[in-house]
């Protein structure tokens, strides 16, 4: 599904931010990144996105090299192929839940029939019409969840999804994360400083200097 | 101290973040005062000089002495000589002749001449003395020595020495230039003679123009006046030097005012500029103030806070707009002239001179309104909950109260009734307040509007339109009113100021040009210089025009000046032959008009122009009393017509009632009518065989015509500017709020490009916005300013000017207009879009480390 | 910027200075053919008409000078002149402004106490019954001057000026003495340059004085000059030196001479008439004017001889000024500067009358 080769990143020729970074993250596979502050977290996600692209070293989105392509591919090939979630949501204001939802389906050209399920699946059924400012954080997260999902995208990157919610909603909101993506069949990143969150991936990565290695211990669920 | 210090940093901080808005708002408000300030400097520096001038011409005379139609008899003047109390007295006769040289220059050939005694006219005005030349003391009385100022010479050019043709009447008579003048202000164009040679050869025997009283030092001027205006008579009236000031200012306000009324609307439309600014980027600190609000910030601190940056903005404005205004007003007065373009300040030469009161007070204007722009979104700010305003997506509600919809229709509702009332010491003052509250009601009510246009759309394109950027663009509009109405009350304010005033000029323009076709039936137009108070033909040279083959009708004219009322201009009289029965076809006759049968037996007709009918009250039906001849006579008001010649007032009356009335029998100029047959050319030729027509001015209607509108677009040259200045500031409003949206909608484009929206649609969503926006403000704007129009012409013009005029639209200008503002607005808005989005918008997004 | 203001000014009025002075000589040339009358030997002088004016001469005036005393005998000096001067203005033009004839007015006190001439003067075009000259009797109006003789033989003046005023009356007690031969005055080496001239000597003067803001009643003795002419001056004339003496035998002196420009002497004259009427004449070579003390004017630099001895034939007289700032100077205005002063004659120390001295183009060129 998505192949990291070798990835090398560095803003400055002294402190390189990721070096020769490589895995290998199977169709339906669910996993958290782990790390300190700095290591590189986001622009790993970036890389994988393709906002971003690497020194050296190549990027396989289902067997794509994004790493390769130009902002406008890559722009299409993210659109079809990826969800996002936020940690701040960005929820379009001025747009209904269901416009918010609507807009991968729209930007691929699909059916907007999709949307209501999605609302429906994340505890939102019937509100199409309301605006975000009449929502919580927990709900406008379950929006940004729908929104990833909606257009059966191949990978979901989460980037501290519950970093703006209490504990109790984010618990939810991991849940309703981890059951939407396999649900839909995708693949998902989970990128997160909370062991708690981690754990509800199928398995733990720590990003560090040396590389993208497995958490010593994955305590499980 | 620390706090102040904090303060200084947020300052810093957030002009270096929006450098290039902070630019642009400065750059409209120093736009408005300059435009304003410079307006106001030319206009005062033309009055000043012309008062000056005019001034200079009656020395230091505490009183003068006037006839009520002009000239009068020379016989008061030993009289007054006498009279208890006066210590000198100066007759002057002052009048105009026509330079033999210039007479091909239609609109330009009169000299004016002031007849002194030069004996006299030392104790009062001895600026206007002649300066012989050496050895030729005796010049000052010679009976063919003339002086002119040095502007004189120049338009002359002529020296000390040469000889000046001047037109009498058919003779053209001959006067030695035999010096200069003591002092005469740069650019002021007049000739000194000795008043006892200038009776004689200009044929003004018998008459003076005025005379000039300097009192005993004991004496009460107003005691004084009143006596002597009661002792002289209804044919004279008794003016001081301020009443003189006053009538020179008078003939002058209404355009004075009507100019600096649109300065102070470019100022106004710089001011929502200004506003949209600060609002926009007051909206985008939100979160930040309520940050420091709840770090401790006091509402007033934070008011503070918000105010400075609006005053330390206003004052770099203000004082570039004085710079600024200063620089234009200079270029301006050496490039034109004084006048603008127009003609209200014939003669003189101004020089910009600033002075410190008027400078406080547009830089006073410029600084408040800045304020002002400030002020209105910054109670908001602090007003607002701090928990909601740290909210994200809560920015829009930030403007819901400062513009609400009832007060807007409140506002629209006052300004329409506002335009029922009167003028204001004949100055449309109610008319101006309803414009502005037009203009704000309208910007208030934008949100509203908006949000109902775009909500519809918005129905619409969801049901048709699977189009992504039409649908983000739509519903932020929609759902997002005010932010929307920000950049657009630029647009808005100066669209419907361009829709006002090319309505206006338009309508005036057309106006004019039917009312030159009206008052214009001749083909050709025969004048001659005066002699004296008399037209320059006489009956022989009447008769022989008459006998002129090729012509199929021959109308003459007399026309003169006459003062009704020592506080107001002259108005002109024009006798010549009305078709009584049918006066609408010889006078643009308007409203209710008397046949002959309807008026009172034996009465005299009078038609008057609409000015007579705002300035002096009178009304058709009416009888009113005018001095013709040497004493005042009945008159019943017959029609009104409609004068775009004369401000000031003019009648008309039949010329055989005149000639009856007077006894003077010569007229100043001849309409003649070719026959079919006959060509231009040889109507020409067959004038050519007059006696006298080397002192003919002959003109062709077309050519009055031609020049008459010529003169009407370069007094109307300086609109333009206006409208380019409102142009340019609506744009940079668009630019302004656009640029200051890219920042406060980065996180939107940001995640827009996450969920793999292109760079290029975002862009093109910007442009659509633009487009959309400027679309509805031109479309609101084109409502507005057509409102703001009919309010010019209907109100404004008729009460400052007297006349009035019917609508005309310029569809394809404000076509035009409306296309160049739409593309230029949207390529605003895509550049702006453009140069935020180059940026790491993906980045803004995340806001975790 | 001020200065050359007012030098403009002077410039536009210097002519009233041309005319009285200079003019007449400068322009010489076109008297002959011009419209003016010309003076020659052998007329006639005809009264009363001959106290009137003659408006077809370019120049004329009346010239009073003399010496009054308030009633605690303090000494005043007086010079009151109307002059009257056609200017050429086409005769034909009918305004009632037409400038053909100008009246200009000179009056002036000195008074020791002051030590400085308190003078004004007035001109304007006659005209409207405000300004005239009239033929047939003297009568001379400016405004609210006048100058004019009565039935009886007197002359009346009143003079309002800002500073002062005079309201005099002044009667003859002497026959009218008749200057040159039978009132022909020549004034130069050519026919040509001459005037009509006759005097009143020893007039008796009774009125007031308006000075200082007083009204003094005062009365004394006067000299009425009458003379016109339409060329004086010889074009190398610079100036003259004129004196009137009523002396205290009743007997009465003109003398005059007309410098040249380098001060010779290019013309003279004197007549002594007694108490009895006997007249003595006296030519250009028997009259002698010699400068015995200079006085150089502040305000002008002008340097004036203001103690002269004159000598007449075998008689000296030695005059002395009542003071020395009796300089009349109008730089300002119209640009006459000369000297007219009250002076004392003596005879061997004695004090032997009053008069007036009147010196003319001691001013350095004017600077123009």
């Amino acid at each position: 599904m998505l192949e990291l080769r070798h990835i090398h990143k560095s803003y400055s020729e002294r402190y390189p931010v990721l070096s020769d970074i490589s895995y290998f993250l199977k169709p339906g596979e669910y996993v958290a990144i782990m790390g300190d502050s700095g290591v590189g977290k986001s622009t790993l996600l970036n890389l994988i996105a393709g906002l971003d692209s690497p020194d050296s070293g190549e990027v396989f989105v289902n067997n794509t090299k994004i790493s390769a392509l130009n902002d406008q591919d890559a722009t299409l090939l993210r659109r079809k192929e990826f969800g996002f979630i936020f940690q701040s949501f960005h929820i379009l204001p001025h747009l209904t839940l269901h416009q918010n939802v609507a807009l991968p389906l729209l930007l691929n050209d699909l059916p907007v029939d999709r949307t209501d399920v999605l609302l429906t699946e994340v505890g939102l059924r019937g509100r199409g019409n309301d605006f975000p400012r009449q929502l919580s954080g927990g709900e406008l997260q379950r929006v940004a969840i729908a929104r990833a999902l909606v257009h059966r995208p191949k990978l979901v990157l989460a980037d501290e999804p519950t970093g703006n919610l209490d504990p109790d909603t984010a618990y939810g909101i991991l849940q309703l994360i981890r059951r939407e993506i396999k649900k839909n069949g995708a693949s998902g990143i989970l990128v997160t400083h909370s062991r708690v969150a981690a754990a509800t991936a199928d398995h733990v990565l720590i990003l560090t200097k040396h590389g993208l290695l497995p958490a010593a211990t994955n305590t499980g669920l | 101290m620390k706090l102040l210090r904090l303060s200084c940093w947020l300052l810093q901080g957030e002009w270096r973040a929006r450098f290039v808005q902070i630019i642009v708002a400065v750059i409209a408000i120093a736009m408005g005062v300059a435009l304003g300030f410079s307006i106001h400097l030319i206009n005062s520096a033309a009055l000043n000089e012309f008062s000056a001038a005019n001034k200079s011409l009656s020395g230091q005379s505490d009183m003068q002495v006037y006839g009520k139609h002009g000239f009068f008899d020379e016989t008061v003047y030993p009289k007054l000589a006498r009279y208890e109390g006066v210590k000198l007295a100066n007759p002057v006769l002052e009048f105009t002749a026509t330079v033999s040289a210039k007479l091909e220059n239609r609109n330009d050939h009169q000299l004016k001449i002031l007849g002194i005694d030069v004996l006299r006219a030392a104790g009062i005005s001895p600026d206007l003395l002649g300066i012989p030349a050496e050895g030729r003391p005796m010049d000052n009385f010679a009976d063919d020595a003339i002086f002119l100022s040095p502007a004189a010479m120049e338009w002359l050019n002529l020296e000390q020495g040469d000889v000046l043709h001047l037109n009498v009447g058919l003779e053209s008579i001959a006067l030695r230039v035999a010096g200069g003048l003591a002092r005469a202000r740069a650019g002021q164009r007049i000739a000194v003679m000795d008043i006892g040679t200038a009776q004689w050869r200009f044929h003004y025997l018998g008459v003076l123009s005025r005379i000039e009283l300097k009192l005993e030092p004991h004496i009460h001027h107003e005691a004084f006046k009143e006596k002597l205006t009661r002792e002289l008579g209804e044919q004279f009236y008794v003016s001081e030097i301020t009443d003189q000031e006053t009538r020179i200012a008078n003939m002058s306000r209404a355009y004075r005012i009507n100019l600096n009324m649109l300065a102070l609307v470019a100022l106004f439309t710089g001011s929502f500029l200004v506003f949209s600014t600060q609002a926009l980027s007051i909206m985008r600190r939100r979160s930040q103030f309520a940050f420091l609000r709840v770090l401790g910030y006091t509402r007033r601190q934070l008011l503070q806070q918000i105010l400075t940056e609006g005053m330390v903005l206003g004052t770099i404005g203000a004082l570039l707009g004085l710079v600024l205004g200063y620089g234009c007003a200079v270029i301006a007065i050496n490039l034109l002239g004084g006048n603008l373009g127009s003609n209200f300040f014939p003669g003189i030469q101004p020089s910009i001179f600033i002075n410190l009161q008027d400078a406080t007070l547009f830089f006073i204007i410029g600084l408040s309104v800045t304020v002002l722009g400030a002020i209105l979104p910054a109670r908001e700010v602090v007003s607002a909950n701090q928990a909601g305003a740290l909210k994200s997506g809560s920015e829009d509600s930030a403007m819901n109260r400062t513009l609400r919809s009832r007060a807007a229709l409140l506002c629209l509702s006052i300004g329409i009734l506002l335009t029922q009332l009167p003028p204001v010491y004949e100055l449309p003052i109610f008319g101006y307040i309803a414009i502005a509250l037009l203009l704000i009601g309208g910007i208030a009510l934008m949100p509203s509007l908006a949000k109902l246009v775009f909500t519809f759309l918005q129905q619409y394109v969801s049901r048709y339109s699977r189009n992504v950027i039409i649908l983000l663009t739509v519903a932020r509009q929609a759902n997002a009113p005010n932010q929307a109405s920000i950049a657009l009350s630029g647009v808005l304010a100066s669209f419907s100021l361009i829709v006002a005033m090319a309505v206006m000029v338009l309508s005036f323009r057309i106006s004019v040009d039917h009312w030159l076709d009206h008052v214009l039936p001749a083909d050709l137009y025969v004048r001659v210089a005066d002699i004296g108070m008399q037209g320059g033909f006489q009956l022989n040279e009447q008769r022989a025009i008459n006998g002129l083959p090729g012509f199929v009708r021959t109308d003459f004219f007399r026309v003169q000046n006459l003062a009704l009322n020592p506080d107001r201009p002259e108005i002109t009289l024009i006798a010549r032959p009305i078709d009584a029965s049918e006066p609408d076809h010889t006078l643009p006759l308007i409203g209710d008009v008397l046949k002959l049968s309807q008026l009172p037996e034996g009465a005299m007709p009078l038609w008057v122009s609409e000015a007579m009918v705002d300035l002096y009250g009178y009304a058709v039906g009416e009888k009113v009393r005018i001095p013709v001849g040497d004493t005042w006579h009945e008159f019943s008001v017959a029609g009104v017509w409609r004068d775009y010649g004369r401000q000031f007032g003019a009648v008309q009356m039949q010329l055989s009632d005149y000639q009856a009335l007077t006894g003077d029998f010569s007229i100043n100029s001849a309409a003649l009518w070719l026959d079919v047959e006959t060509t231009m050319a040889e109507a020409y030729a067959a004038l050519q065989q007059l006696p006298f027509s080397n002192v003919l001015e002959i003109t062709q209607s077309q050519q009055i015509r031609e020049s008459s509108l010529a003169i009407f677009d370069r007094s109307f040259a300086i609109t333009y500017a206006l409208e380019i200045v409102a142009v340019i500031i609506g744009l940079s409003g668009v630019a302004a709020s656009f640029s200051a949206q890219m920042l406060a909608r980065a996180k939107e484009f940001g995640m827009l490009r996450h969920i793999g929206v292109t760079q290029r649609q975002i862009t093109l969503m910007l442009a659509a916005e633009g487009c959309f926006l400027t679309l509805l403000g031109v479309t609101l704007g084109f409502i507005l300013g057509l409102g703001i129009s009919l309010i010019l012409i209907f109100i404004v013009n008729p009460q400052s000017f007297h006349w009035t005029m019917q609508l005309h639209m310029p569809w394809n200008w404000l076509l035009l207009i409306s296309i160049v503002m739409l593309v230029s607005a949207s390529l605003t808005a895509w550049l702006a879009g453009r140069k935020a989005l180059a940026g790491s918008v993906v980045r803004t997004v995340r806001e975790d480390w | 910027m001020i200065n050359s203001f007012i030098k403009k000014i002077r410039l536009a009025l210097f002519f009233l200075f041309s005319i009285l002075w200079l003019s007449t000589a400068v322009s010489q040339q076109s008297v002959k053919d011009s419209q003016f009358a010309v003076v020659s030997p052998g007329h006639a002088l005809i009264f009363p008409q001959d106290y009137g004016a003659h408006p077809d001469f370019r120049i004329e005036w009346w010239y009073v000078t003399g010496w009054l005393e308030t009633e605690d005998k303090k000494p005043f000096g007086f010079q009151i002149t109307f002059f009257r001067s056609a200017t050429g203005h086409d005769p034909e033009n009918p305004s009632q402004f037409a400038p053909k004839q100008l009246v200009i007015a000179h009056a002036a006190i000195s008074d020791p106490t002051i030590g400085r001439l308190i003078y004004d003067e007035k001109s304007a075009r006659a005209g409207f019954d405000l300004v005239y000259a009239k033929e047939n009797n003297t009568h001379v109006k400016l405004d609210d001057w006048y100058f004019l003789r009565d039935s009886k033989g007197h002359y009346q003046t009143e003079i309002s000026a800002d500073k002062f005023g005079m309201q005099l009356s002044l009667k003859p007690t002497q026959k009218m003495l008749l200057q040159g031969e039978n009132g022909f005055s020549r004034k130069g080496p050519n026919i040509e340059q001459a005037s009509y001239y006759y005097s009143e000597p020893h007039l008796k003067v009774t009125g007031s004085i308006r000075h200082q803001g007083k009204r003094l009643t005062v009365s004394g003795h006067a000299w009425l000059d009458h003379e016109w002419s339409s060329e004086l001056l010889d074009s190398r004339a610079d100036g003259w030196d004129w004196v009137s003496m009523n002396l205290f035998d009743g007997s009465s002196l003109t003398a005059f001479q007309i410098r040249g420009k380098d001060g010779e002497k290019l013309w003279a004259y004197a007549k002594l008439r007694s108490a009895a009427g006997e007249a003595r004449f006296y030519n250009t070579d028997q009259v002698e004017f010699l400068p015995q003390r200079v006085w150089q004017s502040p305000h002008t630099n002008a340097v004036y001889p203001v103690e002269m001895h004159v000598r007449t034939g075998e008689s000296e007289w030695r005059l002395t000024p009542l003071f020395d700032d009796q300089e009349l100077n109008s730089r300002n205005t119209t640009g006459a500067v000369y000297w007219e002063g009250a002076i004392r004659i003596f005879q061997e120390q004695r004090a032997v009358g009053q008069g007036y001295l009147e010196l003319t183009g001691y001013e350095s060129a004017l600077d123009l």
